[in-house]
């Protein structure tokens, strides 16, 4: 995997089917981001590290509509979503994870993959089936209230229902935070094989070390710009990068 | 050995939670006392009265059943209180006056059809239309329905008016903001159908079922529709995809947004079938009870919150059950105390449990 990593340019020749350009955004009166440039290709793996409070989050919150948009532009597969509610942008085929609170508690496992799938008309039988090849844990509990899983169980769930629509993009909010260490290197794995099956991921991640590893290309952001860009094997050996972001 | 860990347990128990065993051993007490009292057992001590006394099984039955009929009004009642708060999160304090709004277009509408002299003073109520089910049963099912209907067109007007604009303020500015509707409703009332309490039913007709329980038409219509919708309810909850969208949306709301829910929709969906209930709730509270004034509703709220925080706030179910529940504990403290200070027995019970459960019944799973 390392090897394809490496074999890609630093920036994709292909303009990917998401391209940030010069954003601007934040909470309300609050800009976090200035001048962020970033692309996904098309199924391409790419993490954002960085130090606490880089606004990480806040740049994936910002392309599935969740911050206040200042300035610049957010196209997915040619169509502009920078000023468009979550509603509407989940019907492009992005779909998102938040870091926190990512499955209904109440709800059974069946039933929160269900509602990842509201915006279609039917329950699409065939894709719950699908998850539940891909997590079979969660073909166990199907029943079972989704609050009484472990942290490793609701994290595949909130994968799941993310991935109802078989989005082209799958925005991953620290999915390893609190985590035990032993799950999150499955975790990883889980993510890579969706991964391979085509799907786009955008990852944000604490852990970094193990993201760059694992990525096409990564980013590093620092107070709301984005620092470096480039494939994550060359991110993980640059000094600048490992001694200060990466913690020696 | 097995022995001293359930000893242990229980002193531990015991010295964290005194409040608990105070409780249990009042409500044993109390349990031991009714049973004494079914037997016709009084217990003296010292020439004082302490325990038992007498009553009849037919006596007890009856106030189990009254139970069961107010019981089952505040839990309907309750469901649409507990909508709001679940998944709008706030407490809507203009609850009781959608039930008095419900209650009073529907039996208006009722008396206009019942017919009679002079359009106007029936739709002011000024006489009593005598309405009863078996001698008026379309004039009543239509008054039914327009209570739904009025209450659904008031809650969806309301949200659209006050509540959607301060759709992202915090729960304590909405409910002083639902403090001010419900005077706005209460006095509107006032000035259409003025302040008196006016009788609205006619002598209903008692029926017997199976030679066990006896009670008139209207307090049957109550227990029969409000079983009725109860069920309806569960059903939608748990077999709809709206109804899944809604516990969904109690749950989490932005996880709702993000998952593609359209959470306006779900609101405007909550407000229907929560509006729907309660102006049939207040149709049946009126029906029942066989008259009606312009602040019944806020008079009975406080017996309504009471209910849902029994059943733990937020819970549909719990609503239900606790609804009830406190009807039961109403009418059932007649055992012990005058009929005019069951009141007083709600709220100590109401208490009793929060203290034991601090979440309600049904709290901390929320069920929409």
């Amino acid at each position: 995997m390392s090897d394809a990593a490496a074999s890609t340019a630093s920036r994709p020749e292909d303009p990917g089917i998401l391209s940030v350009r010069d954003l601007d955004a934040g909470y309300d009166e609050l800009q976090v981001l200035s001048g962020v440039d970033l692309d996904v290709a098309r199924g391409e793996y790419v993490t954002i590290v960085g130090p606490n409070g880089a606004g990480k989050s806040t740049v994936m919150k910002s392309v599935f509509g969740l911050t206040t948009y200042f300035d610049g532009s957010v196209t997915f597969d040619d169509r502009s979503i920078a000023q468009q509610q979550p509603e509407e942008i989940i019907h492009h085929g992005i779909s998102y994870v938040p870091q926190t609170g990512n499955v209904f508690p109440s709800l059974s496992v069946r039933e929160n993959l269900e509602m990842g799938a509201f915006i279609l008309e039917d329950v699409p039988e065939q894709q719950i089936e699908t998850i539940f090849d891909r997590f079979p844990i969660l073909r166990e509990r199907q029943s079972q209230a989704a609050g009484t899983l472990s942290g490793g169980q609701r994290q595949m769930l909130a994968m799941g229902r993310a991935l109802m629509l078989d989005p082209e993009l799958l925005l991953l909010d620290e999915p390893s935070a609190g985590l035990a260490p032993d799950l999150v290197d499955e975790l990883f794995d889980r993510i890579d094989a969706i991964n391979e099956d085509g799907t786009a991921v955008m990852l944000v991640e604490q852990n970094a070390t193990e993201a760059l590893r694992r990525c096409d290309r990564g980013y590093v952001l620092v107070q709301g710009e984005n620092r470096f860009m480039d494939d994550g094997e060359t991110l993980l050996a640059d000094t600048t990068v490992r001694k200060e972001f990466l913690g020696g | 050995m097995g022995m001293n860990i359930t000893h242990d347990t229980i002193a531990v128990r015991v010295r964290e939670r005194p409040t608990e065993l105070i409780v249990g051993l009042i409500t044993t007490l109390f349990l031991a006392d009714l049973l004494l009292k079914l037997q016709g057992t009084t217990v003296l001590l010292f020439d004082t009265h302490i325990l038992g006394g007498s009553i009849g099984l037919s006596e007890l039955f009856t106030y189990v059943l009254d139970g069961l009929i107010v019981g089952i009004a505040v839990g309907l009642a309750g469901i649409g209180l507990s909508m709001t708060y679940s998944i709008l999160n706030f407490a809507n304090f203009a609850h009781g006056e959608y039930l008095t709004s419900g209650a009073f277009v529907g039996f208006s509408t009722a008396a206009v059809i019942a017919g009679g002299s002079g359009i106007v003073d029936r739709m002011l109520l000024q006489s009593n239309p005598g309405l009863e089910l078996l001698s008026t049963p379309i004039a009543l099912t239509a008054g039914l329905i327009m209570a739904a209907i009025s209450t659904i067109g008031l809650a969806l007007l309301l949200d659209r008016l006050v509540y959607k604009p301060m759709r992202d303020a915090e729960g304590i500015s909405l409910l002083i903001a639902s403090i001010g509707v419900a005077l706005l409703v209460r006095y509107s009332i006032a000035f259409i159908w003025q302040t008196g309490r006016y009788g609205v039913t006619g002598s209903a007709t008692k029926v017997t079922i199976l030679n066990l329980v006896t009670l008139t038409t209207h307090e049957l219509t109550l227990l029969v529709l409000g079983v009725m919708s109860m069920i309806g309810v569960a059903i939608m909850l748990e077999f709809t995809k709206l109804g899944t969208a809604m516990r969904a949306m109690a749950d989490n709301e932005s996880l709702a947004r993000v998952s593609g829910i359209p959470v306006e929709q779900v609101t405007r969906l909550t407000w229907i079938v929560g509006g729907g209930l309660t102006g049939i709730a207040g149709y049946l509270f009126v029906l029942e009870s066989g008259t009606i004034a312009f602040n019944f509703g806020w008079i009975n709220l406080l017996l309504i919150f009471s209910a849902v925080i029994l059943g733990g706030i937020g819970s549909v179910y719990g609503a239900m059950v606790g609804g009830v529940l406190i009807g039961l504990v109403d009418k059932l403290a007649q055992v012990w105390i005058p009929s005019d200070l069951t009141r007083a027995a709600v709220f100590v019970v109401l208490i009793a449990v929060l203290i034991v459960r601090p979440t309600g019944l049904f709290g901390g799973v929320k069920t929409a």
